[in-house]
């Protein structure tokens, strides 16, 4: 009746479940409706989320895009203070175009992440506090635009975490966080 | 029978044990009717996955040598080539020649039929070993332009034509090995259309389905790129990622079905165990089957250009479907060993029936670490990173890694390498060289294992520190900043890591010796050791001899003795240890997203 090797014999979708396994169902289905529940509810109530705009652009276009925003923005020795709300970086073999990048705390930028040739992965954390850090795919032809708000003050330091050719150890990037115009 | 005959085909004594006029013999340890045809390519396809896995294992070697900064045995380009041998041998050569072992020993061994179509068998086992050599020789030729594959030869960064043409190759090896299993479960149900199969049975069928489709993604995105190589045809880089993924992830879906059917047969063998509940057992099963592709979609929650319901929806598997099935599973399995001996007379107490059981078995030890550690690590790693925002944490850090070798080592490996041991016994019928030694590698190889992916999931998560790197935490080139707060932790996961590929060794050591020089078991003797631990004396018989394996398994045939009606409230409380453990690392990851800045629209 209950050897996994031998066909069950009779009725064996009536046989009796034991008490605790219908229990530890129960708790399995309200465990799995917890888990669902709040990462939907966290998209909409939630102050980190993946979530962005996304626009197919090649790599002409967006290069031709980086020229403007860099013209209009300004050099300083930090590296360039965005002309308004937009950051633009791209990642390339083996560099973050658009990187250093001087921003305020305590402003909304949209961050405009996109890949020139291959794959690379966005990776980015405060030099202080190496646990906050966070990491987004970038993708050849997608243009992905995820706000984003730094709060505290500081050096960020952004690495590559996709495999993207040899040389891909190398592939570092800063983004420097100034207090803001209050 | 003729001698000639037998031995027509042998290879130093390994495929000589002997058999009726129509080819079968009785497994003195199952009871189950081997076909010849049946056990023989079991025998193959086992063996020739321990020469992939002893392939993987150097190159762990030369991998965890990198990784751990301090010793930096590699340059960047080779670790990338080394690191591309290692996944290949590991993730899928050594795991899926096992699998496909798993299918004909679910499938035909279990039913007591002969293996169809062994010609078929054998050309896909040949077209999967030519899929395999030329990966190899792909990734180790591997020049500009090209690059390393590693696991995923993301497009459209290049590699070498060969390596797509050889995974396709594989891909179609595998489903070519595959067709035998399907038609002797056609002919099954052909036969007897009104009766049940075995649970072991249901769950291969399961894992041959969840297989086929994971394999056909693979010849898509293999296939696509192999076009896209030649300059064919154009491929989308995000699509390429879906599409790899099916292959990517469905193949460890493979391995997660494929290694719960063997805890269910091996709990039985070797621990006592019953099946509690054939209609939840079965259940769980089904629910795989329909949602748990749908995890492929947890390698795209932070990719652009995918909407946000279509994520929540797929990495959820339709509202948890297979997290629920795994937990199912969780809760059936050890209650199958509990209530099962209990019945034998094994299980004092909360937890007799656990320290009873007979952990010098490695058939029977390997099996529980894996449900332990796998549980533990694996699983719930899994539903924390398939988190749409949680994966902003994880994402391609090596805590990632951390997160599949606990799924895929700790879990799939260990449970084969107890299927290796397995067919070294009543297949191949040899004991071990030192039962000794084969008794403390699970424990040395799952210990060791486990602090390696612990600490590597500390590292990604903790100090970020990425996957796929031979430099970032000393020394990143270019720049003055560094990871190098992880240091400590590196110098544990390298000492473990090492301690860990002892432990592999001693395993490739103890299954090659023991094929070679291990003391033949005579045929119809009951082999000692492999006694189920429900025999015991006191449910022996009169003249003071044990029950055997057999007889013990026998049991669980008694109608009047169901096992639902024993005891399970050790694993009831074992369970709710592991709940409790999910529901705080679930908090504490969530805490640490919450700290981070604002993100996202």
């Amino acid at each position: 009746m209950t050897s996994p090797l031998k066909p069950p014999e009779g009725n064996w979708w009536d046989q009796p479940v034991d008490r605790r396994e219908t229990i530890w169902l129960g708790l399995g289905v309200g465990w799995a409706l917890v888990l669902f529940g709040w990462m939907s509810a966290f998209t909409r109530v939630g102050d980190q989320n993946p979530i962005g705009e996304t626009y197919r652009v090649s790599a002409e276009e967006f290069r031709a895009k980086m020229g403007e925003y860099q013209d209009a923005g300004e050099e300083t020795d930090e590296g360039l203070v965005p002309p308004g709300d937009d950051v633009l970086i791209g990642a390339g073999q083996f560099y973050w175009d658009g990187l250093p990048v001087v921003l305020e705390a305590d402003r909304q930028y949209d961050i405009h992440l996109f890949a020139y040739d291959v794959q690379h992965g966005f990776s980015i954390r405060p030099e202080e506090t190496l646990s906050k850090q966070i990491n987004l795919q970038t993708i050849p032809g997608y243009e992905w635009v995820v706000p984003m708000t730094f709060d505290e003050p500081g050096t960020y330091r952004v690495l590559c975490n996709e495999f993207c050719g040899d040389g891909h150890e190398a592939m570092h990037g800063r983004l420097v966080v100034r207090e803001g115009e209050q | 029978m003729s001698t000639s005959s037998r031995h027509r085909l042998d290879v130093l004594g390994l495929f000589d044990n002997e058999y009726d006029e129509d080819g079968y013999r009785q497994c003195s340890v199952t009871g189950l009717d081997v076909h010849r045809s049946v056990e023989n390519h079991v025998k193959l396809f086992g063996v020739t996955a321990v020469v992939w896995l002893l392939v993987g294992g150097l190159f762990a070697i030369t991998v965890v040598g990198t990784r751990w900064e301090a010793i930096g045995l590699l340059s960047a380009s080779d670790y990338y080539i080394h690191l591309s041998m290692h996944a290949w041998s590991m993730l899928l050569f050594w795991i899926v020649f096992v699998e496909v072992a798993i299918l004909y020993v679910g499938g035909p061994m279990v039913l007591g039929r002969r293996l169809p179509l062994t010609k078929l068998a054998k050309a896909g086992y040949l077209v999967m070993v030519g899929g395999v050599l030329t990966i190899y020789y792909a990734i180790w030729t591997t020049s500009a332009p090209d690059q390393a594959p590693l696991l995923t030869a993301y497009i459209p960064l290049p590699s070498s034509p060969l390596f797509y043409a050889g995974a396709l190759t594989f891909v179609v090896g595998v489903v070519i090995a595959a067709v035998p299993f399907f038609v002797t479960l056609w002919r099954e149900k052909r036969e007897k259309p009104g009766e049940t199969l075995p649970l072991v049975t249901f769950g291969a069928f399961i894992t041959g389905i969840i297989a086929v489709e994971a394999l056909l993604g693979g010849v898509v995105a293999f296939g696509g790129a192999l076009l896209w190589r030649l300059e064919i045809l154009t491929f989308d880089p995000a699509a390429y990622r879906m599409w790899f993924w099916i292959v990517g992830h469905g193949t460890q879906q493979i391995n997660l079905v494929a290694m719960i059917v063997v805890w269910y047969f091996l709990t039985h063998v070797v621990g006592g165990a019953e099946v509690v509940s054939e209609k939840v057992s079965r259940t769980a099963f089904i629910l795989y089957l329909f949602f748990i592709n749908m995890g492929a979609a947890h390698h795209l929650l932070v990719d652009p250009g995918i909407s946000t319901g279509w994520r929540i929806w797929n990495t959820s598997y339709a509202f948890y479907g297979a997290t629920l099935a795994s937990l199912i599973h969780a809760f059936a399995i050890p209650a199958g060993i509990e209530a099962g001996r209990r019945k034998r007379g094994k299980g004092g107490g909360l937890f007799g029936w656990l320290t009873s059981a007979p952990w010098q078995n490695p058939m029977f030890a390997a099996p529980v670490i894996a449900i332990i550690l796998f549980g533990f690590l694996g699983g719930i790693t899994g539903v924390l990173m398939g988190q749409l925002q949680l994966n902003m944490a994880w994402h391609n850090t090596f805590a990632t890694v951390g997160h599949f070798h606990s799924t895929v080592v700790l879990g799939t490996t260990i449970t084969f390498m107890a299927v290796v041991y397995f067919v070294i016994r009543t297949m191949f019928m040899r004991r071990f060289v030192s039962n000794r030694l084969a008794s403390l590698q699970p424990f040395l190889y799952g210990g060791a294992m486990g602090l390696t992916a612990l600490m590597m999931m500390y590292v990604g998560i903790l100090y970020g520190v990425p996957r796929r790197t031979p430099e970032v935490v000393a020394n990143i080139p270019g720049t003055d900043f560094s990871l190098s707060a992880a240091e400590p932790l590196f110098v544990v996961f390298g000492l473990a890591a090492f301690v860990a590929i002892a432990g592999g060794a001693l395993f490739v050591v103890l299954a090659v010796g023991s094929l070679l020089f291990g003391e033949r078991i005579e045929p119809g003797r009951v082999d000692d050791s492999l006694l189920a631990d429900g025999g015991d004396a006191s449910l022996g018989f009169a003249d003071g001899t044990e029950l055997t394996t057999r007889e013990s398994i026998d049991l669980s045939q008694d109608p009047d003795d169901p096992v639902h009606a024993y005891e399970m409230r050790g694993t009831f409380v074992l369970c709710l240890l592991f709940l409790a453990a999910f529901v705080i690392t679930y908090i504490l990851n969530w805490y640490l997203i919450t700290q981070l800045w604002q993100i996202g629209a």
